[in-house]
């Protein structure tokens, strides 16, 4: 199998992500989408255009190289948003994030941002807005082909997928494409139960190399199947963080729904 | 314990550092480079009849306009033909830069939500696509010259200085328009009364040397005025053109680079909540 993005070694248990004390306010507009009319219709009427969410509080949180962290929560919790701040996508309003190692993106939802353009030509585009080169893309291109086992549909404009293809096709990419700190955000969820199948069988393949993985997802069973440590963020904070058993079992028993059949089976 | 790759803390308002932000731009050129492939490509522009269309487009365009000119102006004669198309092919690189740029941030969505990257590869690379569709333009500018029997001459060279003021005009103007099209999402609806109004006040229809003195408020504000002029002059022409006109239309780009680019830049980094 072609790896790429090979990068230097690390060792099991070092350091690759460290998240101190970080906080996340940021101003939205209220409108869906802000427009000169709405501004303008509103004047001196004094109404808010915008206001202020409170996404990340004084959240600390380690992750070590060779393990894989799950991340949980309910909607609307920030998991997303620690998501981003790790990425670099959204910078903190407070505290502090280091990054050892390969700049992860959430490469796999960015994929398909142009919907007339092909799932090939999104590939590219996606792989080179997150800063690899060319030929990096191209040399492992096939092998994502081949997981997300499109076929010729690979060359069709996006707007004519599926959304279980679409998914398959960001999973394939986040798989295949293999940064030092590597983040799947819910990207396991869908597809159908052989994909699934797959794809779980691949996140414990990737498991096993010396890259820190973070896993978001509601999949609980896949989370104690496959994580050494687990955090639940609730409203912004993290509310606890250690083993996936431990931390899943008090996260249910907040749910109230106990050990319910719409959590477990929900890969 | 070795150092980090990569630090994210709070940032102030205002710029980012400029050096790898520049680093990061040029590392991802290649993006520019596809996008722009891929997206021409989407719209059939590597076919030849995509092509012919891309020419046979501005060319029709330039016939409906000079059908006008005949009417409201009476007789009128070759020379006023290419002043026309020149100018017509000319405008629409700065129109198309915005139409193109106008939406590229928002439009980006998916890409700004999950990558982190230097967010004015968007609207350059809008500016690329409308770069792209310009060229084969202006070949069939200098066909028609030809035909019409315009002379050849080589002050027309001062034509290549002009079209990269107009390039520089266009990407500024590209840059603006898509950081404000973020806040205020209708402005993409606004665009084509923009576009149309800066078509009447620009010298295309008309010759600038025609305009009433008591209009000459439209040559100070229009920053496609004295570019235009100057286009016409020495490609239509083929005189020098006037070096004051070029350089209005330098100080115009400039302007709004700077400007455009530090609203934008000093706002991208909020993009990503406010899609």
């Amino acid at each position: 199998m072609s790896s790429l993005s090979v990068s230097s070694q690390h060792i099991t248990n070092e350091l690759a992500v460290s998240i101190r004390g970080v906080g996340l306010t940021y101003t939205t507009s209220i409108d869906k989408k802000p427009t000169l009319k709405s501004r303008v219709k509103s004047l001196g009427r004094g109404t808010k255009q915008t206001r202020v969410v409170r996404a990340l509080d004084d959240v600390n949180l380690d992750i070590q190289y060779g393990h894989v962290l799950g991340v949980i929560g309910t909607n609307g919790a920030g998991k997303s948003s620690l998501m981003r701040c790790v990425a670099g996508i959204l910078p903190p309003s407070q505290g502090r994030i280091e990054v050892y190692g390969t700049v992860s993106t959430l490469l796999a939802l960015g994929v398909g941002f142009n919907p007339a353009l092909s799932g090939r030509d999104n590939v590219l585009l996606g792989g080179l807005a997150a800063g690899m080169s060319r030929d990096e893309i191209m040399d492992s291109f096939d092998e994502i082909a081949e997981f997300s086992e499109l076929g010729d549909a690979i060359d069709a404009p996006m707007r004519s997928y599926s959304s279980g293809m679409y998914a398959r096709l960001a999973f394939s990419v986040a798989a295949v494409v293999r940064p030092d700190i590597l983040i799947i955000d819910e990207a396991l969820s869908t597809g159908d139960a052989k994909f699934k199948e797959k794809s779980l069988n691949r996140v414990k393949e990737l498991r096993s190399d010396d890259r820190a993985l973070i896993l978001v997802s509601h999949a609980m069973q896949t989370l104690r199947d496959t994580c050494n440590d687990v955090a639940w963020l609730h409203k912004g904070k993290l509310v606890q963080r250690g083993h996936p058993d431990v931390v899943i079992d008090a996260y249910q028993e907040f749910l109230q729904l106990g050990k319910s059949a719409a959590i477990d089976e929900d890969v | 314990m070795s150092t980090p790759l990569q630090v994210y803390e709070p940032f102030r308002a205002g710029l980012p550092k400029l050096g790898r932000y520049w680093k990061s731009l040029w590392s991802r050129r290649t993006f520019i480079k596809e996008y722009s492939k891929s997206e021409l490509r989407e719209q059939h522009f590597d076919s030849v009849f995509g092509q012919l269309w891309l020419v046979l487009n501005p060319l029709l365009l330039s016939g409906v306009y000079f059908i006008l000119i005949v009417i409201i102006g009476g007789t009128t004669d070759s020379a006023r033909y290419v002043h026309l198309t020149a100018s017509l092919f000319l405008f629409y690189l700065v129109a198309n830069s915005l139409t193109g740029g106008v939406k590229s941030v928002t439009a980006g969505q998916r890409l700004i939500l999950n990558t982190a990257f230097p967010r004015i590869m968007l609207p350059i690379s809008a500016v690329v696509i409308a770069i792209f569709k310009f060229l084969p333009t202006l070949v069939v500018f200098l066909v028609i010259k030809a035909v019409v029997g315009s002379p050849f001459t080589i002050e027309m060279l001062w034509a290549v200085p002009i079209l990269l003021i107009t390039v520089f005009l266009a990407l500024a103007l590209a840059i603006a328009i898509s950081c404000i099209n973020v806040y205020f999402r209708d402005i993409a609806s606004f665009l084509p009364y923009l576009t149309r109004t800066l078509l009447y006040l620009s010298p295309i229809l008309y010759e600038a040397s025609a305009l009433n003195p008591s209009l000459r408020i439209i040559e100070i504000l229009n920053p496609l005025f004295p570019i235009l002029d100057s286009w016409s002059r020495a490609l239509v022409q083929g005189e020098v053109p006037e070096l004051s006109s070029m350089l209005q239309g330098l100080g115009w780009a400039t302007g709004i680079f700077f400007a455009g680019t530090y609203f934008f830049l000093s706002r991208e980094r909020e993009f990503a909540v406010r899609l």
